[in-house]
């Protein structure tokens, strides 16, 4: 596309969803009063729409805007142009998906529920603002727009973590809050550090500069650790269980599929990866995130087999898979010769990541609403995602031999390994995800089942064939690997076997015996230990305040009692000059009687002059 | 029109309004209204003009002595025509919402009378060529604001009134000492002839370094830095308008102003940073910010909490100027602009909560944005500047107090702007939970304090109007901080063409 052409079609894509955004208060007001307006109409659906066409028809352009913040610079490749492709696709779908799963709130609202309708109003208003935040941090090379996008999505999803306003939901979105601000304030630090210290206002010139600055390792620490709380980073993960169980669902399908990529596309705008002179420093700051990705993958896995909600076991998943992404993204510190190929295989991973995650959230829901389809089908179509994710077929497989076959290239035996245990995890997650589904489904059944041709089952439906056939519609750039050879399959495989085998075994056991272990492993794991610690530390340092207020009082008061004195000792002196008035005359004679007894009593005893 | 004429125009319209308005009757409402209005917007102008004639070439500076060695000199520079600029176009909007704040209250004359006086003095502070000038305005400052502040009458308002003069009194005689002194020993001292102080000899060093900071003290009562901020939390019971005259506008940024000057003009940038003095400045400035934010963090009530960050934000103006460097100074000054809008705009919803539904406490405020939500806006736009987050001007003067920490040679500042920036968050970003996402009264959930409905719209068009205009100036100014003209852009002419060899 010619750059005339994208300078006005970049710009109108990131303002679609605004647009639609201005819409909602415009339908809210023109519509009667008493009988709320649709809100989530085909129209409104259609927000991601433009960027999804540019994604799929431009490769390649950029975009300078000098009025723009400190300088625009806009730009489509070979990495942001798969990712904005998935990105949209995901929030068409989960935008369509969302229309059917609030209609029920629809029905309240005109029904004349006035909370209902704020909720819909709300959920209306933030869902394109969320979108359009996603969209400029994925096209955005400058670092202005970037942190305005990642700033705008941010905040405004956290309407969307709170939609159901219940107790649980504020827990969530404060947790969501909380590390968000902390990861934007790491964020901050190492944009501005890096900014000041090379010079530069875009992002690849702070992924050059870094190299050479000095403390450029900091600023690579600070970075992965600010993205890090979006992707999940071990230890800052803290608000992904918390906050995608109680978010809407289709909010949980974009927050998983697409937002927590956003953390994923920060660490690749900004870490040297891939740079061979990148010294030893960052070598050792990919050691770091080596262990912490592999940490998270396993660890996560461990720990969310012990949920009982099926989106906080999706939500654990979503750690422990980000886990696998942050290993492979260190490889790019470790190994940089490995990078330019294990980059392909990095987007790839998180493209398939993104759709099939929000095939799987999308399918919580239809778990809970079952659409009109005999129960093996449904099932089937519940756990082809699931397997997906697993590696065994389709987009997963591609992926897993895509960075299996760049990593023995490299001979990184030892990662494979670990990564391959990840995926026995995997399997046990999505095991116990079905299985908690399967739990809730059969409650659902006998509620009634829902129509198939509605909103929400053609979204997943949707969202399922392509999560699935990723692989052959994304373009070669990703894909350039193609798929295993037979004689690869059992290496690419056994995770899963060994995965089923245990699940079953898992499952046997604790039939005979119910493990009272998960009661005690709410979701969330460190949130609570911290929340109270940090009571308790405020309890303590407000005692401490109200000592030091009071001694601050005592001071100002023993001042205050000093100025009283100085005016005392003033009203004093003003009593002293009437009293001196009244006698003046008095006085003035007096010291002249003492005058003239002094000069008489000089002249008598000095004699005469 | 010849330059002189047109600085003492500028300065004469509102000292012309302020006479006028005085010679008015209590009940000419209309006529001062007009006044009022007509006089900012002449004013406006004729700073509109100034600032277009400046960045083509022309001068305005006039002067006549007042005694021996020591002239009245009012001078046009790039500097000066910032500060008028940013307090003649907020004077025209804190006027506009002043009317409509003050609309059938008592002793309106009396208000509109020296709310005029306050913004000539401000504007003879930017305008100010030498430091005697400056002093001249900014002691009538003091004195006109004390109406203000008192205006309610009641024994708080006289109270914090009080605190108010004592504080600034003293601080006006540290002030008229240290210039004394300095004019004793390098005579008049104009802006922009940085070197007189530079070629005194390095025997005179101690002595400048202690002169220094008997004027930063001066200065930095107005400009609120602690420990001399105790007045500012207490003069909250003014009017609001009154609040947002001394938060963005007069008080304290004419203090903020004041430093700018006597680092930048009358010692010199090179010779503050060879004497060191910029490193205590910075020091200063950081305690001030955090401390700032830490209180407001504590306060229950919206004023007050605002208050504390007005302590925190406009010491970034002073942490600018401490960092050596174009683009610390580039922050500095375009802060001190761009927290003038946000504060003004906050300061304005905070009036119209207060006005509309008779809110005060932050824990009343929950759901106010479904009542009000053009007001809810402009301040969500306004808490987000104070943040840091784009597109709101904010962010600007974070990256360039952050980038100019780099240069400066003191990344440890970027520690501070982040905990500032943390704890912004945490104090602003509660209130817009509130706002947004707390249930209300218009969800059904208890009532309003005191619900008055004061117009058509949200609330009266003259208190909506102001608050959502600069809540705009901030976004646009952010937004299109490239473009010509913007604050930014400006700020950046000064700093390279005035400051840097």
């Amino acid at each position: 596309m010619s750059d005339a052409l994208l300078a006005l079609a970049l710009p109108a894509t990131l303002l679609w969803p605004l647009l639609m955004l201005l819409r909602v208060p415009l339908l809210a007001a023109l519509a009667d009063r008493g009988r709320p307006a649709v809100l989530l109409d085909g129209l409104w659906c259609s927000a991601p729409l433009p960027a999804l066409a540019l994604a799929l028809g431009v490769d390649k352009g950029t975009l300078a805007l000098d009025w723009w913040l400190l300088g625009g610079h806009w730009t489509l490749d070979a990495t942001r142009g798969p990712l904005l492709a998935v990105t949209t696709l995901l929030w068409l779908l989960a935008g369509v998906y969302a229309r059917g799963y609030l209609s029920g709130e629809q029905d309240k609202a005109m029904a004349g529920d006035g909370a209902a309708e704020a909720r819909l109003t709300r959920f209306a208003l933030l869902w394109p603002l969320t979108l359009s935040g996603n969209l400029l941090l994925l096209v955005a090379e400058d670092i202005p727009s970037f942190y305005l996008g990642f700033a705008v999505m941010t905040f405004a999803a956290y309407g969307l973590v709170v939609h159901s306003a219940t107790r649980d939901a504020r827990t969530g979105g404060l947790a969501y809050l909380v590390m968000a601000v902390l990861g934007e304030g790491l964020i901050l630090a190492g944009l501005l550090w890096g900014a000041g210290g090379i010079g530069t206002t875009t992002l690849g010139g702070l992924r050059e500069g870094m190299l050479e600055a000095s403390g450029g390792v900091w600023m690579g620490l600070l970075l992965w650790l600010g993205f890090g709380v979006k992707a999940g980073v071990v230890g800052l993960h803290l608000w992904l269980p918390l906050a995608h169980p109680v978010a809407p669902t289709p909010a949980s399908a974009v927050l998983s599929g697409a937002m927590i990529k956003a953390g994923l596309v920060g660490w690749l705008a900004t870490l040297p990866l891939g740079e061979p002179g990148a010294g030893e420093a960052f070598a050792w700051l990919g050691q770091v995130m080596l262990v912490a990705g592999l940490l998270a993958a396993i660890g996560a896995a461990l720990y969310g087999v012990c949920q009982r909600h099926p989106k906080a076991v999706l939500a654990y998943s979503s750690v422990s898979q980000m886990g696998m992404i942050t290993a492979l993204v260190a490889m790019g510190l470790v190994a940089p010769s490995l990078w330019p190929a294990l980059s392909m295989a990095v987007v790839l991973f998180a493209a398939h990541h993104a759709l099939t995650k929000g095939a799987l959230f999308l399918g919580v829901g239809i778990g809970e609403h079952p659409p009109r389809l005999p129960a093996w089908l449904l099932w089937t179509l519940l756990a082809l995602p699931a397997l997906s994710l697993t590696g065994a077929l389709a987009s997963g497989l591609a992926t897993k031999w895509a960075f299996k076959a760049v990593l023995y290239e490299g001979d990184e035996k030892g990662v494979v390994t670990w990564l391959s245990v990840a995926a026995v995890g995997t399997t046990v997650l999505m095991a116990r995800t079905l299985w908690c589904q399967w739990q809730g489904e059969r409650q659902a059944r006998e509620d009634g089942l829902a129509p198939l041709v509605a909103p929400m089952p053609l979204a997943w439906l949707a969202t399922l064939l392509a999560a699935l056939a990723l692989p052959w519609w994304l373009g070669d750039g990703p894909v350039n690997h193609g798929w295993p050879p037979l004689a690869e399959l059992p290496g690419l495989l056994w995770p899963l076997a060994l995965g089923l085998a245990g699940s079953v075994a898992a499952w046997a056991a604790g039939r005979r015996h119910p493990l009272r272990l998960m009661r005690r492993l709410p979701p969330g794991d460190l949130w609570w230990p911290l929340a109270r610690a940090w009571q308790a530390s405020r309890r303590r340092v407000q005692a401490h305040l109200a000592r030091l207020g009071r001694a601050l009082e005592a001071w100002v008061a023993w001042w205050v009692a000093r100025e009283h004195d100085a005016i005392k000792t003033l009203d004093g002196m003003t009593r002293g000059e009437g009293w001196l008035r009244c006698h003046a005359a008095v006085l003035m004679m007096g010291v002249a009687v003492g005058l003239a007894l002094l000069l008489l009593l000089g002249t008598a005893l000095m004699g005469p002059a | 029109m010849s330059g002189a004429l047109i600085l003492l125009a500028t300065l004469g319209t509102s000292l012309l309004a302020a006479v006028m308005i005085f010679l008015l009757p209590e009940r000419a409402f209309r006529a001062r209204t007009g006044l009022n209005l007509g006089a900012a917007l002449i004013k406006l102008g004729l700073v509109a003009w100034m600032v277009w004639g400046l960045s083509h070439g022309r001068e305005y500076a006039v002067e006549f002595p007042v005694l021996e060695g020591l002239p009245f000199v009012l001078r046009a520079d790039a500097l000066g025509i910032m500060f008028a600029g940013l307090s003649s176009l907020l004077w025209l909007l804190t006027t506009v919402y002043a009317i409509g704040y003050l609309e059938d209250s008592p002793n309106r004359k009396r208000f509109f009378g020296f709310f005029s006086l306050c913004v000539a003095s401000t504007l003879g502070i930017s305008l100010a060529g030498n430091l005697f000038t400056l002093l001249v305005f900014y002691e009538l400052l003091t004195l006109s604001t004390y109406p203000l502040v008192v205006h309610r009458g009641t024994s708080k308002a006289l109270a914090a009134g009080k605190v108010y003069l004592r504080y600034t009194l003293v601080a006006g005689l540290g002030l008229m000492v240290g210039m004394v002194t300095l004019h004793v020993l390098a005579g008049d001292i104009r802006f922009g002839e940085r070197e007189i102080l530079a070629e005194l000899g390095s025997g005179r060093q101690p002595l400048l370094v202690g002169l220094f900071w008997v004027l930063i003290a001066g200065f930095g009562v107005k400009a609120a830095l602690v420990p001399l901020h105790g007045w500012l939390p207490r003069a909250m019971v003014a009017p609001a308008p009154v609040s947002a005259l001394l938060h963005a506008v007069a008080v304290v940024k004419a203090g903020a102003f004041g430093i700018v000057r006597l680092v930048y003009d009358v010692y010199g940038i090179e010779l503050s940073d060879s004497l060191g003095l910029l490193n205590g400045l910075v020091a200063v400035a950081s305690v001030t910010i955090l401390y700032g934010s830490l209180r407001a963090l504590a306060q229950q009530e919206l004023k007050p909490r605002l208050a504390y960050s007005t302590v925190s934000q406009v010491s970034y103006i002073v942490l600018g100027i401490g960092l050596f460097g174009p683009l610390g100074t580039i922050a500095a000054l375009s802060h001190l602009l761009h927290q003038g809008l946000m504060k003004v705009t906050l300061f304005f919803c905070a009036g119209n909560y207060a006005e509309e539904l008779g809110i005060h406490r932050i824990d009343e405020l929950d759901g106010a944005g479904r009542r009000m939500p053009l007001t809810s806006m402009a301040f969500t736009v306004g808490a987000l500047g104070m943040i840091g987050l784009p597109p709101v001007v904010g962010f600007l003067s974070k990256w360039y107090l952050g980038t100019g920490a780099i240069q400066a040679g003191m990344p440890w500042v970027i520690a501070v702007l982040v905990a500032s920036s943390l704890l912004n968050a945490a104090y602003f970003l509660p209130i817009l939970g509130r706002l947004w996402f707390r249930p209300g009264p218009d969800h059904g959930v208890g009532e309003w304090p005191e619900e008055r409905r004061l117009g058509r719209l949200e609330t009266h068009a003259w208190l909506l109007v102001p608050a959502v205009v600069t809540a705009l100036f901030s976004l646009m100014a952010g937004m299109l901080a490239g473009m010509p003209f913007s604050p930014l852009e400006w700020a950046t002419r000064v700093a390279s063409a005035e400051y840097l060899p």
